[in-house]
């Protein structure tokens, strides 16, 4: 995206220096109009903004959360400025500030808020998504392998904003089941 | 009579009073225009203040300069006053200042208006930099999402600030808007027919037009949240039947729009600058009204591509990432088409053109960044970073900034009627460049790297230093030259250097006058054949001082100007404008005292304060009747024209059509408040249904029907010289039907404060009262102008527009009330 | 205020079934509406929406291109029916995710 949109703004920076070079004034515009408005104003961007679209909405489609059998179900709750995180595996434990998820496994976040609207996005994992009062939104990830992550919450939510962050730990297959044993400090 | 003989009689009726008392009583055009940019440059200045502060405080990690209650209230501030206080009211003022020129025309449509507009403008953006200067600025960030902008998580007065100040000002918009939109459509030049008005007055009128619908959602919005703030309905409360999404909604319908609002009157310059700094013509001009007209539209379809992380199912999202990536081909064919103009001429290096292609490199960088961001996928990361900010910068200040640099360095000799003595501005140009780019493309960066938008501080770990301070020096080279295009500007006002008529060899009318403009504009109205005037006939500035045009012959000490057919541009009728007056700063302190109570909770002068309104609204149009029937104008050219106040259609009335457009949008986005909040909002079904009544809904229902039927009976009547006052006193009658009906629904309406159900039929309620007061207070007008003899069969034009009012209020009242009633009494 | 009125409302057509057609959705995928959020009877009834925005669009579309409606002024009638234009291919390209996309996801 980046390289193509690079080559555009080039193409464009080219044609507006090329209209500096000596040359006769042109008369008549039809067949002015055809290149530039039709040609370069029209099909060019056209057919450029369609392509990219109809790429941005496949990816979009595969990044979508579709019902499947092994979806790990937590859940997010950001207040000023903290997040608790439940789980579905094991309903009496709630951890403050980090969430734990297995890693290889496809894990659904219901993110909800008890305040204002934040959001939870983990740049490594996943996009951002809104954490909005009275709706829950979910998100799914997958970590590929065990490891830290980083996450912010990324909607300004007043005084405490900077510092609101929190860290996502993927674990193996072991320590996941040591950690839904509440064995796992 | 001499040139300069008429030039004397003219100023002396056109002038305003000398002095800095003039300010306070001038409804000209002129004064206005200028008035509105000066202020626009001021707010300008402080906004860039607040950046340089915002960039101080980030070009260090951990940095002590302020902490985060000061620094929101900075960035808030500066995003709120570089939208609402600099990039709108320069339009408006470029606006108000051009156009009557470019038509060929010597003022706008409604001049107190103006006036009006202007003054709101100033007192209201004052309030938000008093409440700076105090420490209470509102900091909730320039979009100010609820909950955390509501009383529970905001308990200050800094958000009332905004909310209360940002639609004190955005009367002055709506204003604009309309006064615009009327001047565009019917003040022009006789001869000036649609397909040759330049191409500046299109991009202002489809402004204008977006201005009337795109800012009522906001106002809604603000109104609401302060309904909220002050007495506790809960319209953006989840556990009470709100939803803070329906403000999402509502600010981003107004908010995107916004962006092209501030990028078209920028395009207008282009495209008027570009051809002459080219020596040819604007390649495509139907090509480019076609296309700012589908900019127009489509910019209402992307709204929710600012909301493309609150978890909308991602069909929902292909719909306005669709409507983004769609809408950049009306702009680039914009582009093209500029392109092609340049291929097309011979590009000049003016000053004015190297802004325009600072433009160019800027804006197609914004524009593909914008395209990015459309991208859902790539959006869910760039969003609320840095990216989003430097992209929106790279497209407002390269969409905006650039341009109307351009234009003000094109127009600056129009303005002086001198000429540049200094050369600063080239150096000063590239300063702006070079810093700008800096700025802003470290922020690109450090984006994508991951810094959020709004942080005070940020860690050395997160290794965004350098970055961040490259960005911060970049910006000081930009400030620099912001600060040397305003020395350059000011030598060249205060250097006196006699410059020539038309330095650029322009075609357009507004540089067909001496310069600075005379307060009259032109001492006689032109007859336009073609697009390019000057080109056209080079003497015509000569002829028109000779009074070789229309209504050449000052007389009567009017204000007289003409209006024209909308599409063929034929002459219409013959308007007599009102003179300096204090009316309009009056109106606007005193609508001033209504928001100041609000914000202040000083609510025993409200009633005052909108009794002081209505009493001088009515001074206001009570002032334009005329006791005797106007005769048939003899106005130049062998033509005479009927008087605006014996026709069915006068500028009022066109005047009253758009203020209700807008008026609709904002009634349309209550209704879709109500229903959103209904369908979607959680907290639903509401405690206590409101239970309807066949009495009440009949009454209403029955008071709507009859109100605009019996104007109607009214309208007939008098144009057969009959008696309608009796037929006014039942539409009165029927209008108080209505207002007692929406009465009774307010204050039936279930506990509003309790869920948002009962707090929307309240405001429904009132809607519906306040209108029919309006329409009431109209109708009583009409009756008594009746009464004074102020009406006749020729002097008509008053029924036409109370008759608009009263069905505008029956229609939307009988939606109130079916929207209340109904629900209940189907089973 | 014909002349305009033509300019403008092909566009405005789009924008109305545009909006009518986001909110359908929001509704369809609403769970408080029970069996019918996600259904294939949502995508019917979505599908149905785009169908009708269509042929309105194309019946402007037919009036607009009538020799007899269009503007005496060349440029009048260019600028009405390039509108048309911008109404009919907004309303395929913004709407078409209806047909290609998952509903409610």
């Amino acid at each position: 995206m980046l390289i193509g949109a690079a080559g555009i703004f080039g193409l464009v920076m080219v044609l507006v220096g090329l209209a500096f070079r000596r040359k006769d004034t042109i008369d008549g515009d039809g067949q002015q109009v055809r290149l530039w408005i039709i040609g370069f104003g029209l099909v060019f961007p056209a057919l450029v903004l369609g392509a990219l679209l109809l790429y941005g909405l496949t990816i979009g489609e595969r990044l979508s959360p579709r019902a499947g059998a092994n979806v790990v179900q937590v859940t997010a709750e950001a207040r000023r400025w903290e997040w608790r995180f439940t789980y579905s595996d094991a309903p009496a434990l709630e951890t403050t500030g980090v969430l734990h998820i297995p890693a290889g496994l496809p894990v659904d976040i219901a993110i909800t808020t008890a305040d204002v609207i934040h959001s939870f996005w983990v740049p490594r994992l996943a996009g951002k998504l809104d954490a909005i009062p009275g709706h829950t939104n979910t998100l799914r990830l997958e970590a590929d392998r065990p490891g830290t992550f980083q996450g912010v919450s990324a909607e300004f939510s007043g005084a405490g904003y900077d510092a609101f962050a929190f860290r996502v730990i993927a674990h193996d297959k072991a320590a996941w089941a040591a950690f839904l044993q509440g064995q796992l400090e | 009579m001499k040139a300069l003989e008429r030039h004397r009689k003219l100023t002396a009726i056109w002038a305003s009073e000398e002095g800095f008392k003039g300010w306070f009583s001038t409804v000209n055009h002129n004064d206005l225009g200028r008035m509105f940019l000066f202020t626009a440059f001021i707010f300008f200045i402080i906004g860039g203040l607040l950046a340089m502060l915002i960039r101080v405080q980030l070009a260090t990690p951990h940095s002590a300069f302020a902490g985060p209650e000061i620094y929101n209230q900075i960035f808030t501030m500066h995003g709120t006053v570089m939208m609402f206080l600099f990039a709108i009211p320069t339009f408006e003022g470029l606006a108000i200042y051009l156009l009557p020129k470019m038509l060929g025309s010597r003022d706008l449509a409604f001049p107190r208006l103006t006036a009006y507009g202007f003054w709101c403008y100033a007192f209201g953006g004052s309030m938000l930099i008093v409440a700076m200067l105090f420490g209470i600025a509102p900091d909730g960030g320039w979009f100010m999402y609820p909950p955390l902008t509501s009383a529970i998580h905001s308990p200050g007065i800094n958000t009332d600030f905004w909310l209360i100040g940002i639609t004190f000002v955005e009367i002055s918009a709506i204003a604009a808007a309309v006064e615009i939109t009327v001047s565009v459509l019917k003040y022009r030049a006789p001869g000036m027919s649609l397909d040759k008005m330049p191409i500046f007055a299109w991009y202002a009128l489809i402004t204008a037009l977006m201005i009337l619908t795109g800012f009522p959602p906001l106002i809604l919005g603000s109104v609401l949240l302060e309904l909220e703030r002050a007495f506790g309905l809960p319209f953006f409360q989840a556990d009470l039947g709100g939803d803070s999404l329906l403000w999402q909604h509502l600010f981003w319908l107004f908010g995107h729009p916004e962006v092209y609002i501030i990028f078209l009157p920028a395009a207008g310059v282009i495209s008027t600058v570009l051809p002459v700094m080219c020596r040819t013509t604007l390649l495509g001009y139907g090509w480019i009204v076609s296309a700012a007209v589908a900019l127009a539209f489509l910019s209402f379809g992307l709204w929710v591509h600012h909301m493309f992380t609150t978890g909308i199912p991602h069909m929902g999202l292909a719909f306005f990432s669709a409507a983004s990536t769609l809408v950049a081909v009306p702009t680039g064919l914009q582009i093209f088409a500029w392109i092609g103009t340049m291929w097309k001429g011979r590009p000049e290096m003016h000053l004015p053109m190297l802004h325009i292609l600072g433009f160019f490199f800027t804006f197609v960088i914004g524009g593909l960044t914008g395209v990015m961001v459309a991208v859902v996928p790539f959006d869910w990361q760039a969003h609320d970073t840095a990216f989003i900010t430097a992209h929106l910068h790279y497209v407002l200040f390269g969409g905006f900034v650039f341009p109307i640099f351009a234009g003000i360095y094109y127009w600056l000799p129009h303005f002086t009627g001198q000429k540049r003595f200094f050369y600063l501005g080239q150096l000063a140009f590239a300063l702006v460049f070079i810093g700008f780019h800096v700025t802003f493309l470290a922020m690109h960066w450090v984006g994508l790297l991951g810094q959020r938008r709004r942080i005070s501080s940020y860690a050395p770990e997160d290794g965004w230093t350098a970055i961040n301070l490259i960005s911060s020096v970049g910006s000081f080279i930009l400030a620099i030259g912001i600060a040397l295009i305003l020395i350059d500007v000011l030598l060249h006002i205060f250097t006196a250097h006699r410059g020539r008529r038309n330095p650029w060899n322009a075609p357009s009318l507004e540089w067909a006058m001496i310069t600075p403009a005379p307060a009259y504009t032109f001492a006689s109205l032109p007859h336009i054949t073609r697009r390019d005037p000057l080109h056209a006939e080079p003497d015509l500035a000569v002829r028109l001082a000779r009074g070789e045009g229309y209504l050449g012959t000052p007389r009567n000490n009017w204000r007289e100007t003409l209006c024209v057919d909308i599409a063929s541009g034929k002459p219409e009728m013959h308007v007599i404008y009102p003179t300096n007056t204090r009316l309009p700063i009056v109106m606007s302190a005193v609508t001033g005292l209504f928001f100041l109570s609000l914000l202040l909770k000083f609510y025993w002068t409200v009633p005052l304060a909108l009794a002081g309104v209505a009493f001088l609204a009515w001074r206001w149009v009570w002032r334009l009747g005329h006791g005797h029937d106007p005769e048939m104008q003899p106005c130049g050219h062998g033509i005479s024209l009927p008087n605006a106040a014996t026709v069915e259609r006068s500028p009022g009335w066109w005047g009253s059509a758009f203020l209700l457009t807008a008026n609709a949008t904002f009634f349309a986005a209550l209704l879709f408040g109500f229903v959103f909040l209904w369908t979607v909002a959680p907290g639903w079904p509401p405690p206590e249904w409101f239970a309807p009544s066949v009495t009440e809904l009949g009454t209403g229902v029955i008071g709507a029907l009859v109100a605009p039927l019996a104007l109607g009976h009214a309208i007939r009547v008098n144009r057969q010289g009959g008696a309608p006052f009796p037929s006014v006193i039942i539409a009165l009658l029927g209008i108080v039907a209505l207002g007692l009906a929406c009465g009774a629904l307010m204050w039936r309406a279930p506990a509003p404060t309790d869920h948002a159900y009962g707090a929307t039929l309240l405001v429904l309620g009132g809607y519906g009262v306040f209108h029919a007061t309006v329409a009431a207070l109209m109708g009583g007008f009409l009756a008594a102008q009746i009464r004074q003899g102020y009406t006749s069969a020729t002097r008509r034009a008053a029924f036409a527009i109370v008759r608009l009012w009263i069905t505008y209020t029956s229609l939307t009242g009988l939606f109130i009330l079916l929207a209340a009633h109904l629900p209940g009494l189907i089973p | 205020m014909t002349v305009i009125l033509r300019i403008l409302i092909a566009p405005l057509v789009w924008l109305v079934c545009f909006s009518a057609v986001y909110g359908l959705h929001a509704l369809a995928c609403d769970s408080a509406f029970g069996a019918f959020a996600g259904s294939s009877t949502a995508r019917i009834v979505l599908l149905v929406a785009f169908v009708l925005a269509l042929a309105l669009q194309l019946a402007i579309f037919w009036y607009l291109h009538r020799p007899n409606q269009a503007a005496p002024a060349g440029f009048l009638r260019f600028v009405t029916r390039a509108s048309a234009w911008t109404g009919l291919v907004a309303t395929i390209w913004t709407l078409f995710p209806v047909v290609a996309l998952s509903t409610c996801t």
